[in-house]
């Protein structure tokens, strides 16, 4: 063992934790408005709404997110007609595929307010419907933004540089892949692991 | 956008043979791993209801490990890390087994699910109101009596929803096998993609297969759920993709 | 006389440094019902688990039917011997209510099915539910559920019956049909230890009322000495509570 080579490279693996966490943010930033209007559309009366919106959640999470990450990569550019570079297919795969996951964490959160209230109208939908049902969903959100940052590694298969596929490269460099994927699975876990107590924290005070 | 469609292209050798073979490994690496992952996971969610504050430690800790670290940090674990580790015969022995990376899948999958799998278990072992046990003992049952006829039939009852969705849970995740060189149906469809430029072709094969999956999957379990059912206990739960 | 059904002699249980049971002495004769009230956490119910060895006790013995519960090498024969109904029911819910009380016949004392069944359609019918016995027991009410555990109780044929406060979670409608069927037993001569805070049931039907409190009998004596002069200080005031209540 040698771990002179983690510390050699502690600002390169920084740099990829970074970019990980960045991609993270921007994925849950658009994906969860996404999901909620998705959520919306599942619980409306217009049927062809309602059942758009579930096609649209079902055939996503039937599928592993590394198919939509090929799918997006292989349409974005043909729909655009240009090369685009790599990050923007790979940030609108995260965006359509996790709005599908919090679309269902919002409709359930919203049905356990209660659809009736819902349907007395959208504007209470907002001022009432909505804040209580974030409170109450706020464990699950935080549990699937850890599932999201978990998915981030996915894209090692892209050749993007985030943690996972900067350590793959410098172990490759260095051949030194022990001390690599140790650091980088310590790194994981301490991430997901505290984010998993602060998930758990709110689950409490819910209850 | 302009593409020009060649679904015949999936009929045509060698891709047909590709895809049936893809299929198939996704199909036997998701089987094997959830059963191996099943076994461990009703081990450490025991573990983690027993009265001995170690064991439950032991359990608690597995969990977190397993469930903190990204599946694919861990099949890289499992590929170049764990082999270091263990006496130079066993790793010997292992580098000669005909296919490394599928069997390296399977148990990094089956880890990383059995960890899932035991909190889902731990929660139905703790949903048995304990009265039940005491009312199996005083009508002169055995231990292992109560626990045949009570509580693992009703321990099961309530834990095939959550069976369910970590079965196609497991399902999508032998797709992060082919991180590690396992070719099954999205890693075929990918190479199929690389040698004749059909994409959508290639890759609605691989949606299709899962979506069919998914759909027969939760098909069989409703009906599964419906027939075991508890009647007046348990609303039927949605099975969840 | 002959020997008593259940006879506890001084027997005393603690958990850390609580004391469950202190020295705690109590007979049941055949065809005797006895009623224990008590403040919660007085030790009522875990007087009961001692009974059929649910529960380990560290002083003192009990013995069923001359059987001493602390030497027992065969704790599920003995079990079978004493019926025990809980205040939550605890049927299996997923069996219907004739599997429910066939099980333990069949599993346990080794009876064909043929034989269990017609055992379980006489006390279900006892029970007044036979109607009800393939049902499921969440498809029935609460005195329904409490009526099938008494008849899955009966069937094994016990020398004498605990009931763990059987009817406190049940419903006030459904109180009277429950404790209806408990009198019925007691007029048909079943030796019967129970703990409730039904006192209008004590008054009618019990032989004896123990008074507990702190895992200690306090006042054992007749139902007219009990309800007209209680001696102890403790009793007066927990009569004069549960009086008021009702």
């Amino acid at each position: 063992m040698d771990w002179q080579v983690i510390i050699a490279n502690f600002p390169l693996l920084m740099s990829g934790l970074v970019k990980s966490l960045q991609l993270t943010v921007v994925s849950v930033l658009f994906s969860f408005p996404l999901g909620c209007l998705i959520a919306i559309g599942r619980l409306s009366h217009r049927r062809w709404l309602s059942g758009a919106s579930t096609a649209f959640v079902n055939v996503l999470r039937s599928n592993p997110l590394i198919l939509i990450l090929f799918w997006f990569y292989f349409l974005v550019p043909l729909i655009t007609g240009r090369n685009v570079n790599d990050l923007t297919s790979i940030i609108v795969a995260f965006i359509v595929f996790f709005a599908a996951y919090f679309a269902e964490i919002v409709r359930s959160g919203i049905q356990s307010v209660g659809v009736r209230q819902i349907q007395a109208g959208l504007s209470s939908m907002r001022h009432i419907v909505l804040p209580q049902a974030i409170r109450a969903m706020l464990p699950a959100l935080i549990t699937q933004c850890i599932v999201v940052f978990q998915g981030t590694t996915v894209v090692y298969v892209i050749g993007y540089s985030e943690l996972l596929h900067t350590a793959a490269s410098i172990a490759e460099r260095t051949v030194r892949p022990v001390e690599l994927y140790v650091t980088v699975a310590a790194i994981y876990f301490i991430v997901c692991y505290s984010a998993s107590r602060i998930a758990r924290h709110f689950e409490k005070g819910a209850a | 956008m302009r593409y020009e469609f060649n679904w015949g292209l999936l009929w045509r050798e060698p891709y047909f043979d590709w895809i049936v073979e893809g299929i198939l490994t996704t199909f036997h690496l998701a089987l094997l791993a959830w059963i191996l992952a099943l076994c461990l996971g009703i081990v450490i969610g025991v573990l983690r209801v027993t009265n001995s504050r170690l064991l439950r430690a032991i359990g608690t800790t597995y969990v977190e490990v397993f469930r903190n670290i990204p599946l694919i940090v861990q099949l890289f674990l499992w590929l170049y890390v764990v082999p270091q580790m263990l006496p130079r015969e066993f790793s010997f022995w292992w580098n000669r087994l005909d296919n490394v990376p599928y069997w390296t899948a399977m148990i990094g999958i089956s880890f990383y699910t059995s960890a899932r799998l035991a909190e889902q278990i731990r929660s139905a072992l703790r949903a048995i109101p304990p009265g039940q046990f005491k009312a199996g003992l005083s009508t002169g049952l055995t231990q292992v009596q109560v626990y045949r006829y009570v509580i693992v039939p009703y321990a099961l009852r309530i834990i095939i929803p959550a069976l369910t969705s970590e079965f196609l849970t497991v399902f999508k995740n032998t797709a992060l096998a082919l991180t590690i060189g396992v070719i099954e149906i999205t890693a075929t469809t990918r190479r199929i993609e690389a040698w004749s430029f059909r994409g959508i072709e290639a890759y609605t094969v691989a949606s299709l297969t899962y979506i069919a999956t998914t759909i027969l999957v939760i098909l069989f379990m409703s009906w599964l759920e419906r027939r075991y059912q508890i009647p007046g206990l348990i609303k039927r739960g949605e099975a969840r993709v | 006389m002959s020997q008593p059904i259940i006879r506890v002699e001084s027997v005393g249980l603690r958990f850390d440094s609580f004391v469950a049971l202190d020295d705690v002495s109590l007979s049941v004769n055949a065809g005797q019902c006895i009623v224990i009230c008590g403040p919660s956490g007085s030790g009522k119910s875990t007087l009961l688990r001692c009974i059929n060895g649910l529960e380990r006790f560290q002083k003192g013995d009990v013995w069923v039917d001359g059987v001493s519960v602390s030497g027992c090498q065969d704790l599920p024969k003995l079990r079978r011997g004493v019926g025990m109904v809980f205040q939550h029911f605890e049927l299996y819910p997923h069996m219907t209510v004739l599997e429910n009380v066939t099980l333990a016949p069949i599993k346990a004392k080794g009876l064909s099915r043929k034989q269990a069944e017609d055992l379980a359609f006489h006390y279900l019918d006892r029970v007044g539910i036979v109607d009800q016995a393939q049902k499921h027991p969440g498809r029935l009410s609460g005195g329904q559920q409490q009526r099938a555990a008494i008849a899955r109780a009966l069937a094994l044929e016990p020398k004498a019956m605990l009931f763990d406060e059987p009817t406190s979670a049940l419903d006030p409608e459904m109180i009277a049909e429950v404790l209806y069927v408990m009198r019925d037993l007691a007029r048909g001569g079943m030796t019967m230890l129970v703990v409730t805070h039904e006192m209008g049931f004590a008054r009618e039907v019990a032989d004896e009322v123990v008074f507990m409190d702190r895992g200690r009998i306090v006042e054992h004596a007749t139902v007219d000495e009990f309800f007209s002069t209680p001696r102890a200080e403790r009793t007066r005031e927990f009569l004069n509570k549960i009086l008021l209540k009702l």
